[in-house]
């Protein structure tokens, strides 16, 4: 029974975090918004050469026993979702023989060399390191109208 | 209950003693009945075919969900690859699932757990080529004994006592067989000296298919990495093997690669037999219990796309053998394509198919393939049903490529999907959109199937532009054939293009002269799994990209036209197609693209090559292998029925995700279910059993 106050500590702080989240406007930056750099992605690309390719090709068009990681279908998965959800997925189950054997860093490179060959823009900032974070950040396929 | 020995083994062994003793009459093996579907693509013979008919076009749109198992917790993580198909079978449905590749058996009514198996394989497992939940099971019964068999990520073949999930103590060492064992090869990994040495633990070799069990054999290919950028020109070989249902002896081996002596030894000039490597079975094996014979389809060689290392036609590679179910011993072989360079697999279970030619009643078997081609055969001689001459491709400029200056082409049926690259083939949506798509692909080599890789050049060709390939047309789930009407349906993706470029290779990177790459994007060293990617280990150094690869596509458009995705019934007696459609919704990317605004686009069809298809009594179901969200749905993906005299959709039923591993069918009493695994992207796996409300709509 100690712990309870601790547990009703811990829901109220998970409450107000909710309910800043909610007063924030939903989901207010994308894939479009440059979220990456160049100079990550390209710090990524040896590192998704060495761990990431084996499997999904070196032009990340994917293999017998791992699905692309560019183009309509890697597009359509994750499209509506946050990088956070993608970033989770790589840290728990990637690179297929050792998860989690990469660095928060090598995983948001790696992460940042995807979102370049898939077209999405560079930006001045780096990709955060924690999924929590990304989870702000939309997953959009399509380029949104008003940043044309 | 995840038991990693056997418990009570001697009562068990001492009631399979006498069992045993027992004459078969008294106890025939199992011959299972319409309602369930006891392999894993049904029967031996390959069809996915139920006469079922409860679920029908009046109804189907009706189903809701009877049961759901996630896999989540049948592994140390979560998997996002679920690829198994149950089996059905005497009131017990069976899979594998997870990341540990677990065994479950579910009531399959209720999908109440009644018990799983794992087995805790260590480094083994974890090096292992083909790790996750694998693509099924195999069902084995005599009497009251009833057996699970299935083969692990660290290759090990596993005899479980159907009711317990106890390993059977007599079959293999306490229910075992080590399949890197005894396989007139010493199964071996390079060591840190460089050197080709003995190593059970991390030597390349494994599977991912369900066994074959058919008689009193169990049947067990190979696989191995993904071949495209190999670490050597050496590697295990994948030969296939049959042993005793009862107590896991080695009956018999085909060596995939001949040894010195052996017929087709001679198609591997220079004594390149003896270090290539692969050439595995890894798809499912089909078998005609009735002739005795069992249908083998082979991989590629080592290499996937170079094979300057292995000169000569290469058999068996891709090649579909037919062997003696009891002996391994060779009845008859055609190679579908001589000196592999293409990745063309022959990546599933052949299809046998009792058909009528002319009048004739032809025992068949039918080949669907990455290339597109439905290959068929008279199942008993080898002889193809329709001429297969032997046709004139183009002839390479590789350096130390050998070439085959020929490949047989069929030429009954037609190709059911793209197996090569034309500028008639490019999206043409709207002038603007060709035009685009023209000055993307000058880049690199086009041409029709069996078109050569290239040497990828920054000035161009980047590599050659393939379609039918790596990918398919047809991957492992195959076809699908109903023995009625004696028509197939073959799911195939019509628009995974792929480049194949070669680069030559450092040599600290491979002894391969040429691997898979591309101009401009320097080739890596490769690293063991995790070395130097510690916390504290230095960063990667900076390196400029090359730049010179741009995604295929135009303006997030497919860079090739519609249908993306098909399913065609073809009819096996004439050759020829009864119907063709695109499967699957038209992606969001198309659908809601201002470019295309106004537009009249039939349904598209989706980029995806895993789909299989079930046939029924009147439908052909297959679900989509792409997330979409429309007016109708929400975020998800359809599993959707079609009328199969006609190929109109009938209904459709909402997955949360993606159609993973190919929908099942059998019934319980009285009621029909129709499961399939979903998963991929965000999505975990999970088995999803559809059945219709009791009560009606």
């Amino acid at each position: 029974m100690k712990r309870l106050p601790l547990l009703l500590g811990s829901a109220l702080i998970a409450a107000s975090l909710f309910a800043l989240r909610a007063q924030e406007p939903a989901g207010s930056r994308s894939v479009w918004d440059g979220v990456y750099t160049e100079e990550q992605a390209k710090r990524g690309e040896p590192v998704y050469q060495k761990e990431c390719a084996a499997c999904h090709g070196a032009m990340m068009t994917g293999g017998e026993s791992a699905p692309p990681l560019t183009g309509g279908g890697f597009q359509a998965n994750w499209n509506g979702l946050t990088l956070g959800d993608l970033f989770d997925r790589i840290r728990k189950t990637m690179p297929q023989s050792k998860p989690g054997s990469l660095t928060r860093q090598q995983d948001a490179d790696v992460l940042a060399f995807m979102l370049s060959l898939n077209k999405f823009p560079a930006g001045k900032t780096e990709l955060y390191r924690q999924s929590e974070m990304l989870k702000e950040i939309r997953f959009e396929t399509k380029k949104p109208a008003a940043k044309d | 209950m995840l038991p990693r020995k056997a418990s009570g083994g001697s009562l068990r062994f001492v009631c399979f003693v006498i069992l045993s003793l027992i004459p078969a009459v008294v106890f025939a093996q199992y011959h299972p009945k319409d309602t369930e579907w006891a392999s894993y693509a049904a029967d031996l013979a390959g069809t996915r075919y139920r006469p079922l008919d409860q679920i029908n076009a009046s109804n189907f749109s009706n189903l809701e969900i009877a049961w759901r198992i996630k896999t989540d917790n049948f592994g140390d993580r979560a998997e996002y690859k679920l690829e198994g198909t149950p089996l059905m079978v005497n009131g017990v449905l069976y899979a594998t699932a997870g990341s540990r590749r677990a065994v479950i058996a579910v009531d399959p009514e209720s999908g109440e757990l009644l018990w799983i198996h794992g087995e805790h394989e260590g480094k083994r497992g974890g090096a292992a080529p083909r790790q996750l939940s694998g693509r099924g099971l195999a069902y084995w019964s005599e009497g009251v004994d009833e057996r699970i068999f299935y083969v692990t990520p660290g290759f090990r073949l596993i005899c479980l006592d159907a009711k317990t999930g106890v390993r059977v103590p007599s079959f293999g060492e306490n229910g075992i067989v080590d399949l890197k064992l005894d396989d007139d090869q010493t199964i071996s990994d390079w060591n840190n000296n460089r050197e080709w040495a003995p190593n059970l633990e991390t030597g390349e070799i494994g599977i991912q298919s369900a066994p074959a069990v058919a008689g009193d054999t169990v049947i067990v290919g190979a696989a191995f990495r993904e071949g495209m950028t190999p670490k050597s020109m050496r590697n295990n070989k994948g030969y296939a093997r049959g042993f005793d249902v009862r107590t896991g002896k080695r009956l018999w081996i085909f060596h995939t690669i001949p040894k010195k002596g052996e017929f087709g030894y001679n198609t591997w000039e220079k004594g390149s037999a003896e270090y290539t490597g692969n050439t595995g079975v890894w798809s499912q094996v089909t078998v005609d219990e009735k002739l005795g014979l069992a249908y083998l389809p082979v991989e590629s060689p080592t290499s996937d796309f170079y094979g300057g290392h292995r000169p000569g036609n290469n058999l068996f590679g891709e090649t579909l053998v037919c062997v003696d179910l009891k002996t391994g011993e060779r009845k008859w072989h055609f190679q579908l394509v001589h000196h592999p360079l293409w990745d063309m697999d022959i990546s599933s279970a052949p299809i046998l198919a009792d058909i009528t030619v002319d009048g004739k009643p032809v025992k068949a078997v039918a080949q669907p393939t990455k290339q597109g081609f439905l290959y068929m055969f008279d199942r008993v001689t080898g002889k193809p049903i329709w001429p297969m001459p032997e046709r004139p491709v183009e002839v390479g400029n590789v350096p130390g490529e050998w070439y085959s200056p020929t490949q047989p082409i069929p030429t009954k049926p037609p190709a059911y999907s793209r197996n090569g690259v034309s500028i008639d083939d490019l999206i043409d949506f709207t002038p603007a959109l060709r035009e685009k798509a023209k000055q993307d692909v000058a880049k690199y080599h086009l041409g029709p199937v069996f078109t050569p890789p290239t040497v990828s050049k920054r000035e161009g060709p980047l590599g050659t532009l393939t379609m039918g390939t790596a990918s398919g047309g047809t991957n492992w789930p195959g076809g699908s054939y109903d023995p009625e009407t004696h028509i197939a349906y073959i799911y195939a993706c019509n628009s995974c293009i792929e480049p194949i470029g070669l680069v030559e290779s450092p040599k600290e990177v491979s002894d391969l002269r040429y691997i898979s790459g591309v101009a401009g994007r320097e080739v890596q060293i490769l690293r063991g799994p995790g070395e130097n990617a510690g916390a504290d280990s230095p960063k990667p150094p900076k390196k400029r990209a090359g730049g010179s690869y741009s995604r295929l596509e135009e303006d997030d458009l497919p860079i090739v036209k519609p249908p993306y995705g098909t399913i065609t019934a073809i009819n096996l007696d004439k050759g020829e197609f009864v119907w063709q459609i695109a499967h699957g919704e038209t992606p969001d990317v198309v659908r809601n693209s201002e470019l295309l605004k106004g537009m009249n686009i039939p349904r598209t069809g989706q980029t995806t090559y895993n789909i299989g298809t079930l046939v029924t009594k009147t439908l052909v179901i297959a679900g989509e292998g792409q997330v979409t969200t429309t007016a109708d749905h929400p975020r998800g993906a359809m599993l959707r029925a079609y009328d199969k005299a006609t190929g109109k959709e009938v209904g459709a039923v909402f997955m949360p995700a993606p159609q993973s591993g190919s929908p099942m069918t059998y019934m319980v009493h009285g009621k029909q279910y129709i499961v399939v695994a979903v998963s991929g992207g965000p999505y975990s796996g999970e088995y999803i059993a559809y059945t219709l409300p009791s009560a009606g709509e």
